[in-house]
């Protein structure tokens, strides 16, 4: 029972790019679906175009930005403005069970892939079509990144120090937040299409399922008028709360404290410095009111330490700690390896890279992604050959036709 | 979708998305929280006005389309009942630090005893074993130990988390995805699965081209504002305009509607419209090919031209000429977006208060089996009585002794 995979046998044609469209066939492809990721080769998808590059070499086959979310594909290139491109999509939509596309809204029709052209050739299928702003609507045809939604959404106003303009979240915020709600969506319809046999179109706004995680700030917003904004690593509600320097170059622990339990522990984890009994930090809200004195102390403390001992030792007293980890800082957490969380996979152009694991273990199921991402055009002729069942005189006319690419 | 299911959720203020996502789609969401509530109803912001149990907005907002009941898991009542309705639900969230039903005697392997086909996610911040499984953690120190905040923030200053706590909604809706993965696997296996959600992997996944980029390239990305760090050169996002900031991306699609712009305004001479070949500026930017303005005066009369206009100016022409011109919305900017209006998105969710508040409305449109909202956050104890006694046919005494004397 242990190599049975959620998703064998399940078909997706995926022809989404950039983020939240691929992300989302990850899931399935990752846990045994078939899915042919559908590719141009002009315009690339711009994740090809940026870093990071193997070895800080740039080409499209040698950046990880594609590479780790399009794990666990079959990739072919094909030009859908081809008549012949045009033919073998349509194969694809006939042979899936799932279809992912991503255009700016009316693109897929106009190209002749929409939901209704889909459900001709294929009545059952679950069809989800995901951009910025949804289907309908004034700004449906808003077509930019994740970069513009979350600042749409109030993420860009909500990161960052109150006296400077706005950071932003890392790039593009809410292709981190979408794949997993679309995902859910179309593992739900896909499991009322196994009970009823009906299949159907879905309309996922990349902005509506973000605001999601400003829900409770909008509703605040509503009743009392209150808008949130940016408040470095401070909480509202909270203190001390914050990142502080430790020893070397650019180092930080962040410490978090919510509750008088975790204070006091926090005292005793600095040894019960005399500053700290002063009445004015006996309270929670004494302490959001003096929080610069808080914070020039626990600088001061912090500062000469070194990062993981000092997380480890205020984690043993009871205080929420943690490093600010970078990528290289990963690679050696011990709770990610005690997870197997990274994964070597042998890319085709890189070679041996790690890829990041999955965010859950299921109990008696090694979950990794199941193979690397397809250099553009890999499984060109497996796809046609072996997935669509085209003849040798079909691919043959496919190639002069330059619908491959 | 789901409406054959039920979902038994014994979240407490970590991970409460999860139930909801899977109660929009059409489960039946059942509440189990402890007699004095949730730790979720401890969970700022507060309502002003509100009863006590029902001030958390936070637990408002990720408990709707559930019913609530409250169980005693220390008596031996509560956890029968509990194991009762383990019976008839398809899917289980906890959220305890770690596994808190396991150290009642409640845990998986008990548990498939009782439904050799349900569902058991936990959700905890670094996983359920591990070095880290037993830490104690926060919004702020998962944001951190997951990745994201070493590339938030100015080079000058500490790395910053985003001021709204977000890790357990990613991990929450992590939560709602493995659960409907693994609820495949059952239906291939058969089998009863376990599902170990770690907030801190959730996390990790936000960083994108971050997560492994030491390995490749052979240097960590570092934060730097706002700049989009895109190798040869980086590029501001972020711009002051009249009344606040926009966020526009400065590439060939952007400025070959923006340049004549800049020319209405006399901001750049009319010879840039023709002295470059806009469309497909930012690839040779980028590659270090010859271009006819530097990224600098493209820059400056990006500066220059949105100081003049307010957030919504732009947003508004950008929308009529097809350029991405978005307003850094607080709020307030927020609620006044017109195509959240046009698509009909907002609820109205009428608060414990009485007050009526403005709430993010369903997650996604679905052609023949719509998500809906049936029914608000519960009240402590709300459907107590309706649950118990209609599902396990327990009585008004057995319903008092196992939800500790909160009969609702």
């Amino acid at each position: 029972m242990a190599d049975l995979l959620p998703f064998d046998g399940l078909k997706v044609a995926d022809f989404s790019w950039v983020l939240v469209g691929p992300t989302t066939a990850k899931y399935f492809a990752d846990h045994g679906a078939t899915v042919v990721r559908v590719e141009a080769a002009a315009p690339l998808d711009i994740l090809r175009t940026a870093g990071p590059f193997k070895d800080g070499v740039p080409g499209a086959d040698r950046t990880q930005f594609f590479a780790e979310i399009n794990t666990s594909k079959l990739g072919i290139s094909l030009d859908l403005k081809n008549p012949a491109g045009l033919e073998i999509a349509k194969r694809l939509i006939s042979w899936a069970d799932v279809v992912i596309e991503s255009f700016r809204p009316g693109i897929a029709d106009s190209l002749g892939i929409g939901y209704e052209a889909a459900r001709e050739i294929n009545p059952s299928v679950v069809m989800a079509s995901t951009c910025l702003m949804g289907q309908t609507g004034g700004a449906a045809a808003f077509s930019g990144y994740g970069f513009h939604a979350a600042s749409i959404a109030g993420f860009y106003e909500t990161t960052g120090w109150p006296d400077l303009a706005p950071d932003g979240p890392w790039v593009a915020y809410t292709d981190g937040v979408s794949p997993r709600i679309l995902a859910a969506t179309i593992m739900a319809a896909l499991d009322h299409r196994r009970r009823t046999g009906q299949g159907q179109h879905i309309d996922a706004a990349q902005l509506e399922m973000s605001l999601h995680f400003l829900s409770p700030q909008i509703m605040d917003y509503s009743t009392s008028g209150r808008s949130v904004t940016r408040n470095g690593n401070r909480s509202q509600f909270f203190a001390p709360q914050g990142a502080y320097p430790c020893a070397g170059d650019d180092q930080w622990c962040t410490i978090a404290v919510e509750t008088e339990e975790q204070w006091k522990a926090l005292q005793r984890a600095m040894g019960i410095p005399a500053w700290a009994q002063d009445a004015k930090f006996d309270s929670m809200e004494g302490r959001l009111e003096n929080h610069d004195a808080i914070d020039q102390h626990i600088g001061e403390w912090t500062k000469d330490q070194e990062t993981t001992a000092l997380m480890q030792s205020l984690m043993s007293h009871g205080v929420p700690a943690g490093m600010v980890q970078r990528s290289s800082d990963l690679e050696s957490d011990p709770q990610l390896a005690h997870r197997n969380y990274f994964r070597t996979l042998e890319h085709q152009e890189m070679g041996p890279v790690p890829y990041a694991g999955h965010q859950f273990r299921i109990k008696g199921y090694d979950n990794g992604p199941r193979f690397p991402a397809p250099v553009l055009g890999q499984h060109n002729e497996q796809v046609l050959r072996e997935v669509l069942g085209m003849t040798d005189e079909e691919i043959t006319e496919a190639i002069i036709a330059e619908a491959i690419q | 979708m789901l409406s054959p299911y039920t979902v038994l959720d014994l979240t407490g203020g970590h991970g409460d998305l999860a139930g909801m996502l899977l109660g929009d789609m059409g489960a039946a969401v059942i509440k189990v929280e402890p007699p004095g509530g949730s730790a979720g109803r401890g969970e700022p912001p507060f309502l002003d006005g509100g009863p006590e149990h029902e001030r958390s907005l936070p637990f408002f907002a990720f408990n709707r389309n559930k019913q609530g009941i409250t169980l005693d898991l220390e008596t031996e009542a509560g956890q029968n009942a509990l194991k009762g309705l383990v019976e008839k639900a398809d899917f289980l969230f906890e959220s305890g630090q770690p596994a808190t039903l396991d150290s009642l005697g409640l845990g998986f392997d008990v548990l498939k005893e009782i439904n050799p086909k349900i569902i058991h996610v936990a959700i905890s911040a670094y996983g359920l074993d591990g070095p880290y499984a037993d830490y104690p953690a926060s919004d702020l120190t998962i944001a951190a130990m997951g990745g994201p905040m070493s590339l938030q923030g100015v080079p000058d200053r500490a790395p910053v988390r985003i001021s709204v706590p977000q890790v357990w909604l990613h991990a929450g809706s992590e939560a709602a995805t493995a659960a409907l993965i693994a609820h495949a696997l059952m239906l291939r296996t058969g089998e009863a699965q376990f599902v170990d959600i770690s907030a801190q992997t959730a996390m990790i996944a936000t960083m994108l081209q971050g997560i492994s980029a030491h390995a490749i390239q052979g240097r960590d990305y570092q934060r730097a504002g706002s700049l989009l760090q895109l190798g040869q050169a980086n590029l501001p996002v972020v711009f002051d305009c009249a009344d606040g900031y926009i966020v526009l991306i400065p590439s060939g699609p952007t400025l070959v509607v923006m340049v004549p712009w800049f020319v209405e305004d006399g901001v750049v001479p009319e010879s840039w419209i023709d002295a470059e070949e806009w469309p497909t500026y930012h690839v040779r930017l980028l590659q270090g090919q010859p271009v006819s303005y530097s990224a600098e005066a493209v820059l400056s009369a990006i500066t220059k031209y949105v100081a003049n206009y307010t957030k919504n100016h732009l947003l508004e022409r950008g929308l009529r000429e097809g350029v991405a011109l978005a307003p850094v919305n607080d709020m307030g900017d927020l609620t006044g977006f017109q195509q959240l209006q046009e698509r009909d998105y907002w609820l109205q969710a009428p608060l414990p208060n009485g007050i009526d508040a403005r709430t993010p409305g369903l997650v996604a449109r679905l052609s023949k089996t719509p998500m809906s909202v049936r029914s608000w956050a519960p009240a402590l104890g709300e459907h107590n009585g309706q649950v118990l006694n209609t599902l396990l046919g327990m009585s008004a005494e057995e319903i008092n002794l196992a939800t500790g004397g909160k009969a609702g």
